[in-house]
């Protein structure tokens, strides 16, 4: 029996549960270890079994992460998780749906999807690991590099200002933002559990370093001491300006935490559909129902 | 007469298409056959339009050829339609009188039309309702007079028509609708355009057109998922959808872009639902790699393609078939996907449930080839039966299978059992990327030759597909005729005229396009030693398809148009005598030139 909300109804679980036979093809060191290692502590916390979870990704090496989970997985082409994930949803609301990639997948190839991901909130968290370059292509420039940054698609120097996955998700409007690193994993893995209890579109930015084609100073352990914790800042993620504010600092400060979570979560697109399905079975049959959804109360039972 | 075609043009505002729709509603109240087609000018709003209507006491096949009755409000849009809407001394030509011209300025060269009739339609309109807008109900009490058609079903039309629009407007016209009846009766034609009686029974008829089948199709085959993007000629799918999709516990998904739509369809389909993307062309173009993922990671996926003239933007009002190709291969990778084009309105509809059933039992995408001219015209067609559909859905495993689940097992048929998100033991990994049979990723060798093969030898059973073709005429003859889609009624109107003539021939309509039925081909193929291929695209897509995959016969003849120019039955009939009388070629001809002889 699959219980009708994507965050109760578990039994106890450890993260081993959640660990797949299939081995990393990663490189020794390379961040995207840790946020396996935080999503499967993620996964045990929040106790639903691995067969009511859908698990999406695009293209990439960070991509590779559904299949070392027991979840279903759908390792797709590049840059199209969202809008498979949101299928997925729609069509089984009751399913825990992850989605995760590369800041190439993400904000190059499939930037395009994100603001329409958001604008419908369905409730879903996506995970970027977030390199600043393409790894699995063996070291271009990707839409996060710096400006200036030599790699082997730009050896004289990118020309390209960055794309700021934090402002990017915050200015379209989603309602949970928050950024982690590999090596704060007990930070990380509380940051996914706390986006995937969200109700709406969570985004995590994991500054996941690369230990092949990355820059040297941005490497796992320098990462650990370069962290401020928003939450030791006294940042509160009520507020929305504020977040938009710290979110400036991407490529500066190494801000890790929740930027801002939406205090009063509005419908998730999920929720609206129910709402419209009941509406039209209902005068299907006859009946007429009282709608769940109305201006004066955003939050229907539903959700 | 037991056949009529009507041909109607003017400017965007004179409600010619809005006339058009209430006379097939009229004929279909009746108990006429009928089928409308619209065309209009590249303009959004205003510009010219036209439209035909084709009336029978039989079912009609196709649009027609030249016209019996033109209607023109205005010659200068009436000519922008050129082969359209072609005209013959024979056609009725009735125009506005107050354009001035007359017998001896008819603004078409070297055409004596034996009934020229001018009317006075828009003082007709202003005296009689006030408003030069009443026109089109002048034209409908003419066409009611002049045709012998009952005034209470066109009335009845009206009303509901102007129901909103309050007393005022409903009662000008009536008028106007009264005045064109009476200048009817008292000036008759110089040739008599009285309908026959119909000869079916009356009963309860539908108008309905290919989109509005397509998405009812859906529907009855058990779709409940519809992801998708706006694109003439295939958007009304989504809105009939859109209408109706809730209630069946359904969602539709306006997407952000076309890739999104397949997306989010193929997403549905991984969660177990039945799923459907619809599009044209450059959509076509788009989704292409979601169909290959589809068929790698063995989803169920319905793509309906509603061809429309390209290469690129192309002429999306208008009909073409030359999406075959696209269809087909469009695809990298050794990918075989079914590919399906309806012949009618009505096929429009089970064709969409053959779609899910080939989708569902082979765990593939599977596209519905259909065409503008199908898409949008509207038929009056008996009311199908959907009880007497047969569903197929996807296998699934048991729970001794769910035990060791093997996602992708190497089964002698190449299908093995579905499972999908929420059921236990179920869990695998789909991916794009090469996998074993546990879905694990590989870049072994071995392992793609063995995916490949049971990705491919799933197929083979549509080889004998027999009922996916309509065969017709004389299976003895050494003449073979072949037409898909749209240009099928065109090829079969001709292939009953010719045999009236004493010619005999066989026609094939193939709905399976791709692969290639080749048991099906052969047996066609056995005994004809002339056959010719009929479509509506430059190349003569389907004729090179065949020629890749079987052995054709020793005459093989491609009659082929690009889009937006009329094929007619008639047409049709002088290429199949030419090819009857032609001395036949003494070996094959070695190569096919992509440039086909005009």
């Amino acid at each position: 029996m699959i219980s009708t909300d994507a965050t109760s109804g578990g039994t106890a679980a450890a993260p081993r549960d959640f660990k797949s036979p299939l081995k990393p093809i990663w490189c020794p060191g390379c961040g995207d270890y840790g946020v396996l290692n935080a999503l499967y502590r993620a996964l045990a916390a929040i106790g639903r079994p691995p067969h009511e979870i859908a698990f999406v990704s695009g293209i990439g090496c960070s991509s590779r992460i559904p299949g070392y989970t027991t979840a279903y997985g759908f390792n797709t082409v590049h840059g199209r998780a969202l809008p498979i994930a949101q299928g997925i949803k729609l069509a089984s609301p009751e399913l825990l749906v992850l989605v995760a990639g590369g800041d190439g997948d993400g904000f190059s190839i499939g930037g395009g999807h994100v603001p329409h991901a958001i604008r419908r909130n369905p409730d879903l968290t996506y995970i970027v690991m977030d390199n600043q370059v393409y790894g699995l292509t063996k070291g271009q420039v990707s839409p996060t590099s710096p400006r200036g940054t030599r790699a082997r698609s730009s050896v004289y120097g990118s020309m390209e200002s960055p794309v700021n996955p934090l402002l990017y998700t915050l200015a379209y409007g989603a309602g949970f933002v928050a950024q982690g690193i590999p090596g704060d994993l007990d930070g990380l893995a509380a940051m996914i559990e706390e986006g995937i209890r969200y109700p709406g579109f969570a985004f995590i930015n994991v500054q996941s370093p690369c230990v092949s084609f990355g820059e040297p100073d941005n490497q796992v352990k320098v990462q650990r001491t370069r962290m401020r914790k928003l939450a030791a800042e006294g940042h509160d993620p009520s507020n929305r300006l504020r977040a938009i504010e710290l979110a400036q600092d991407y490529g500066q400060e190494l801000y890790t935490g929740v930027f801002y979570r939406n205090p009063n979560p509005p419908p998730t697109h999920g929720c609206q559909i129910k709402a419209l399905q009941d509406e039209r079975k209902a005068l299907q049959a006859g009946v007429t129902i009282t709608p769940t959804l109305s201006a004066t109360d955003p939050h229907p039972t539903c959700c | 007469m037991n056949d009529l075609i009507i041909g109607m043009a003017g400017s965007g505002g004179d409600g010619i298409i809005s006339a058009g729709e209430s006379l097939i509603g009229a004929v279909a109240a009746e108990g006429y056959y009928g089928m409308l087609t619209k065309s209009y000018g590249p303009q959004i709003r205003g510009g010219e339009s036209s439209c035909r209507l084709r009336v029978s006491t039989l079912p009609v096949l196709n649009p027609g050829g030249s016209l019996d009755v033109a209607v023109i409000l205005d010659w200068d849009d009436f000519l922008r339609f050129g082969s359209e809407l072609p005209v013959t001394e024979n056609t009725v030509i009735i125009f506005d009188l107050k354009s001035g011209v007359d017998r001896t300025s008819l603004p078409i060269k070297g055409l004596w039309p034996k009934v020229l009739c001018g009317v006075p339609l828009e003082d007709m309109a202003i005296k009689a309702a006030g408003v030069q807008q009443a026109k089109n109900s002048v034209i409908l009490g003419l066409l009611a007079g002049w045709l012998g058609l009952s005034p209470d079903n066109l009335l009845a039309g009206l009303r509901k028509k102007f129901a909103r629009k309050g007393d005022e407007v409903l009662q000008g016209n009536e008028r106007a609708f009264a005045t064109g009846l009476t200048h009817a009766h008292n000036h008759p034609l110089g040739r008599n355009l009285r309908l026959a009686h119909p000869t079916a029974p009356l009963k309860r008829r539908v108008i309905a057109d290919g989109n509005e089948l397509c998405a009812k199709g859906a529907i009855a085959a058990g779709c409940t998922f519809f992801g998708g993007y706006p694109i003439t000629p295939a958007t009304e799918i989504m809105q009939h959808l859109q209408a109706d999709l809730w209630e069946h516990g359904g969602v539709v998904l306006q997407a952000e872009d076309e890739i999104a739509g397949v997306g989010a369809a193929l997403g549905a389909s991984f969660a177990g639902k039945k799923a459907m993307t619809a599009t044209s062309g450059p959509g076509l173009s788009l989704k292409t790699e979601m169909l290959g993922l589809a068929s790698v990671t063995e989803l169920p996926l319905v793509c309906v393609n509603v061809q429309r003239g390209g290469p690129s933007t192309g002429m999306p009002t208008k009909c073409e078939q030359a999406d075959l190709f696209a269809a087909v291969f469009s695809a990298h990778g050794d990918t075989v996907r079914p590919v399906l084009a309806p012949t009618t309105v009505a096929d429009t509809y089970g064709l969409t449930v053959e779609a899910f059933n080939l989708a569902e039992q082979y765990q593939t995408p599977v596209i519905l080839l259909s065409d503008q001219d199908i898409a949008q015209r509207k038929e009056i067609i008996d009311p199908i039966d959907p009880s007497l559909l047969r569903l197929v859905n996807r296998l699934e495993p048991t729970t001794a299978e769910l035990k060791d689940y093997t996602r992708f097992r190497l089964t002698p048929s190449g299908i093995s059992p579905l499972s999908h998100p929420g059921m236990k033991g179920g869990n695998y990994l789909a991916a794009g990327i090469e996998h074993d049979e546990r879905g694990a990723p590989t870049a072994n060798g071995e392992m793609h030759g063995e995916m490949n093969h049971k990705r491919l030898v799933k197929f083979l059973p549509l080889r004998r597909r027999h009922d996916l073709f309509v065969m017709e005429g004389d299976p003895d003859s050494p003449l073979g005729i072949i037409a898909w889609g749209s240009v099928a009624g065109i090829a079969l109107e001709a292939l009953r005229i010719v045999r009236a003539e004493g010619l005999d021939a066989r026609l094939m309509i193939p709905k399976l396009l791709y692969p290639i039925a080749e048991e099906v081909f052969a047996d066609f193929f056995a005994p004809l030693t002339r056959c010719i291929v009929f479509e509506q695209s430059h190349q003569g897509q389907l004729y090179r398809l065949i020629r890749m995959w079987v052995n054709v016969p020793q005459q093989f003849e491609s009659y082929a148009r690009s889009g937006a120019n009329p094929l007619s039955p008639e047409d049709f009939v002088s290429q199949i005598r030419k090819l009857s009388r032609a001395g036949l070629r003494k070996e094959h001809a070695d190569r096919a030139d992509f440039l086909n002889p005009l």
